[in-house]
């Protein structure tokens, strides 16, 4: 029998090995901090870790390496400085800051054996993946929702990257829905978010509250003024704001009779008599009970109508002492303009016949919270491990997609591997030349909506240059900040690019360049801007109950790399519980 | 029965354990909040599980171990910090067992399980083994089983791992379901159905179930040569070969079996410094086994053994991740507890729970 050495339970080839390659884990959060610490045990020695976000209470039931006393610290620089705790001769870097950072370049992630993924949004995981695809170096990717979570191998040439499948965006809801006839709690909250904007933030000409008419053949008056100068010039009343929302507004939309014949109509609200005539001062609690989270009580209306003004006069002050010009963010985790979108929505709520909702539902909807427990996140950082031990041993083909469900499957599995697949041949990101088609009206697209909706949110580039193949190679987008901005203004037909023209684009951070084709459309569906040619249409994805075939993969509760700690986008958090997912 | 104590939680738990009280619910919050836990063994598998139920939030957590921290631990466990050698091991990890949650109460324990009498099982809620020897968790489970009193064990061998829960004669708990929404009529007398009120299709609703547990002996005392058994086809592959993939709900069962017998054997786990002599033994005990089980030992990979050794942490962190959610499960008596057995293989990364013991 040959003789074997082991270190601990690993041969001591493999024990060695670990001791001297270097690893790069991104996210120092739930995953993060469960990786950093198995990774120290199984015996990596050089380890660097990035994480742009700070310590904040909410993460303390989970993300072991931080304190209370952490709280508002980086967390890459707590992780490392706990983890030497017990593991004193680990060389950990910490960096507190952004892996789409231009500094971590191609060169940079060359630098490592191979790269862990710990992110909880889908951009920073695109990012990463260009930028492992350009290094060609192993990435492992994984995320977590609940009780489910789901582990992955992507290697260049060898298996799918993680832009080989599409994967379903997020849920928006069309104009009408949000403006006119909200039928859903969500569709109130998102119309709350959006009110939040147009009084106390940046106004976005995406997020208007008033009615709609487009929608509806109308005759009747359509000049309107802007929801903020409205509210200025009432000094931001909160009774005349409340009045015009959630009454005038509400019989105007009574009077585009159309939209009522099949639906229940709407009932305005009107202050004196929900108030002032009601009498109590916070109505009767839905209810209530004394052991509840005082949070997951529900108000009656008289309630919301106290909580809807108090949050406007707390908003209005805030931002008079900001100065002119200013704009609050809302943020979740700020309670006056948690407090405004509660009570908001609700009043909405109850105007089109719906349950209200407790301020703490509201806040899952609206903050677009997932609920996270640490043992989900110990079980995923355990399997990212193994898989990665199996690629350091050069064992790749043993590698696995691996779901975690909450229950056994049929076949009493809990734990499901799955073969990895192989590239995808059309993959516009990992394919030998990548190509794409967009159909869009290049009279009305400007070149800034080309570069941020196109190029940056569609197909995740950060900082692209294009040219347009013309025979001249016409510079249309450059990344150098101001070289091209006189452009962003001007349409794409002002630049000779029609039905037919095609675009190169480069980002060299990403080392990806993408051909994109264009097709000239004139009567593409309303509030679309664009559309990518090949790619299933926007919808909500039904939960698939099988992960062995499901590839169903959504990407995160956040449409932007922002840390948690910040404002998150207006956009909806699916109903994530199916088998295979990824957030 | 766990009572749901007090019931007001403060502003600070509301504040801490938002994000698994949105997932689990209040009243599974309060429910762990009342649980006192034992957790025996404090190596790779038992600083996992101590994390988890601190972070979940029970009430108390005693960390129960006689051993002391060798070279050895400070790279298996990531509670005691270094140069800690000599020095008790629940001892050593009670600081930082302790930091991971100031709203639990932890204690240290350094007796050894084998000298504690019957009444000082009956303090607590749950009790979770690890590193224990067979003939001990038989019989602590019979205590247990006796009080009514949630018994786990788990183990780490290597790239593998099991758990095994007793949750007593009758497990009641609740799952939560969508509501579901009636099939819609055609036109009824009030007219449209899209005129009533929506009915929100997030709404859930609690169903009441009881699961049955049998005791760790019955479990065990498993019948190696039945037929039926042995030719079950319903059973999940675990080893294949080349040619053919081996049916049999006996072989996952066929790791901890070994470990055990060699636990019993040796008083200890197989050891890395005595690799040559441990892994003899191994294999002269997996003989005996797979003869016992009728399996063939061709199914193996020849060098099993080899993956056998100590405790990986990843794998700690697998089994005590699925530990510490049955233990929650259990205390919070919500969602449906795994019957009886989770094992897992490194190697495959395949995670199964089955069911060992009367029908």
């Amino acid at each position: 029998m040959v003789t074997l050495q082991l270190v601990g339970s690993l041969r001591k080839e493999l024990a060695d090995s670990l001791s001297t390659c270097r690893v790069l884990v991104v996210g120092a959060g739930g995953i993060g901090c469960e990786l950093l610490k198995n990774v120290v045990l199984t015996g990596f020695k050089n380890i660097e870790v990035i994480d742009l976000d700070i310590i904040d209470v909410s993460n303390l039931n989970r993300q072991f390496l931080f304190q209370k006393k952490h709280v508002g610290k980086s967390k890459a620089q707590v992780a490392k400085e706990s983890v030497l705790q017990f593991c004193p001769t680990a060389n950990i870097t910490a960096y507190h800051d952004s892996i789409m950072n231009p500094d971590y370049n191609v060169e940079f992630f060359r630098n490592f054996m191979l790269v862990m993924n710990a992110l909880d949004n889908r951009v920073a995981r695109n990012h990463v993946n260009r930028m492992c695809l350009a290094a060609d170096i192993p990435l492992i990717e994984s995320g977590t929702a609940g009780y489910l979570g789901q582990v992955t191998v992507i290697k260049k040439g060898l298996t799918e990257c993680y832009e080989c499948q599409p994967k379903p965006t997020q849920k928006t809801f069309p104009g009408c829905t949000i403006r006119n006839t909200p039928s859903e709690p969500i569709h109130c909250i998102v119309w709350a978010k959006y009110l939040f904007n147009q009084l106390f933030g940046e106004e976005d000409a995406d997020q208007e509250v008033s009615p709609d008419t487009s929608c509806v053949l109308w005759d009747g008056d359509i000049k309107r003024v802007s929801t903020k100068d409205w509210a200025r010039s009432t000094g931001y009343d909160p009774v005349k704001l409340f009045n015009k929302l959630f009454k005038d507004d509400i019989q105007y939309l009574l009077t585009m009779d159309k939209l009522w014949k099949k639906r229940k109509a709407p009932l305005p609200l009107d202050w004196l008599e929900f108030v002032i005539l009601s009498g109590c001062v916070i109505a009767c609690p839905q209810g209530v009970t004394g052991t509840g989270l005082k949070d997951q009580q529900v108000l009656g209306v008289g309630g919301y109508c106290q909580l809807f003004s108090r949050s406007v006069e707390t908003l209005h002050s805030v931002l008079a002492d900001k100065g002119d010009g200013a704009e609050l963010v809302w943020d979740k985790d700020d309670p006056p303009a948690m407090d405004f979108v509660t009570a908001a929505a609700n009043l909405r709520m109850y105007i089109f016949s719906m349950n209200m909702k407790s301020r703490f539902d509201i806040k899952s909807m609206a903050g677009n919270i997932i609920p996270a427990i640490a043992t989900t996140n110990a079980v995923i950082a355990g399997l990212i491990v193994l898989e990665a031990l199996k690629i350091l041993s050069g064992d790749v083909e043993q590698c696995r997609t691996i779901f975690l469900n909450k229950q056994p499957n049929p076949r009493k599995k809990l734990l499901v591997p799955c073969a990895l697949d192989p590239p995808s041949a059309n993959c516009y990101v990992c394919a030998s030349k990548p190509e794409v088609t967009v159909k869009l009206n290049v009279h009305k697209t400007l070149v800034l909506a080309l570069q941020d909706k196109i190029l940056k949110e569609k197909f995740g580039m950060v900082a692209p240059d294009v040219q347009i193949e013309d025979g001249k190679g016409t510079i249309l987008i450059s990344s150098e900040e101001g070289e091209t901005e006189a452009n962003n203004c001007k349409f794409l037909s002002d630049f000779a690019i029609r039905n037919g023209s095609r675009l190169q684009v480069d980002d060299f951070l990403q080392d990806y360049t993408l051909l994109v084709n264009v097709i000239h459309c004139e009567n593409l569906e309303k509030d679309v801007e664009f559309e990518v040619v090949g790619d299933a249409p926007d919808k909500a994805p039904t939960p698939t109950r099988s992960q062995e075939e499901g590839k169903n993969i959504a990407n995160g509760n956040k449409e932007s790399s922002e840390p948690s700690t910040s404002s998150e986008g207006v956009q909806v958090n699916l109903t994530l519980m199916t088998f295979s997912l990824w957030l | 029965m766990i009572e749901k104590e007090d019931s007001i939680i403060s502003e600070e738990e509301a504040a801490q354990y938002d994000r698994q009280i949105r997932l689990w619910g209040l009243d599974a919050q309060k429910r762990l909040r009342g649980s006192r836990v034992l957790l025996v063994g404090l190596r790779g598998l038992g600083a996992e599980v101590a994390k988890n139920l601190i972070l979940a939030g029970v009430k108390g957590l005693t960390m129960l171990d006689h051993e002391l921290v060798t070279e050895e631990s400070c790279r298996a466990q990531f509670l005691i910090p270094v140069n800690n050698q000599g020095q008790n091991r629940a001892q050593a990890s009670l600081e930082r067992a302790q930091y991971l949650n100031p709203m639990v109460e932890v204690k240290a324990d350094t007796d050894r399980v084998e000298t504690k009498p019957d009444e000082f099982f009956l303090q607590f809620e749950a009790v979770c083994l690890t590193g224990c020897s067979r003939d001990l968790m038989v019989r602590v489970d019979q205590l247990c089983f006796q009080h009514n009193i949630k018994l786990f064990c788990g183990d780490v061998f290597g790239y593998h791992g099991y758990m095994f829960s007793d949750l007593g004669q009758e497990h009641n708990y609740v799952e939560e379901k969508p509501k579901v929404v009636k099939p819609k009529t055609e036109e009824s007398n009030d007219g449209p159905e899209a005129k009533k009120t929506k009915i929100d299709p997030n709404e859930t609703t609690m169903i009441k179930k009881t699961a049955c547990f049998c005791s760790l002996k019955l479990a065990l005392e498993v019948d190696w040569t039945n037929e039926k058994a042995k030719s079950s086809l319903k059973h999940t592959p675990h080893f294949s070969t080349t040619q053919s993939i081996v049916f049999s709900p006996f072989v996952p069962l066929f790791v901890p079996t070994v470990l055990l017998k060699f636990r019993t054997d040796k008083g200890r786990d197989p050891h890395p410094e005595s690799f040559e002599a441990d892994a003899m033994l191994l294999r002269q005990i997996r003989d005996d086994v797979l003869e016992a089980m009728g399996l063939s030992s061709d199914l193996l990979p020849h060098d099993f053994v080899s993956y056998c050794f100590s405790e990986m942490a990843p794998v700690c962190a697998v089994v005590g991740g699925v530990l510490g959610q049955e233990v929650v499960k259990a205390l919070s008596q919500r969602d449906a507890p795994h019957k009886n057995f989770f094992f897992f293989d490194g190697m495959k990364g395949s995670g199964v729970v089955d069911y060992f013991g009367p029908k």
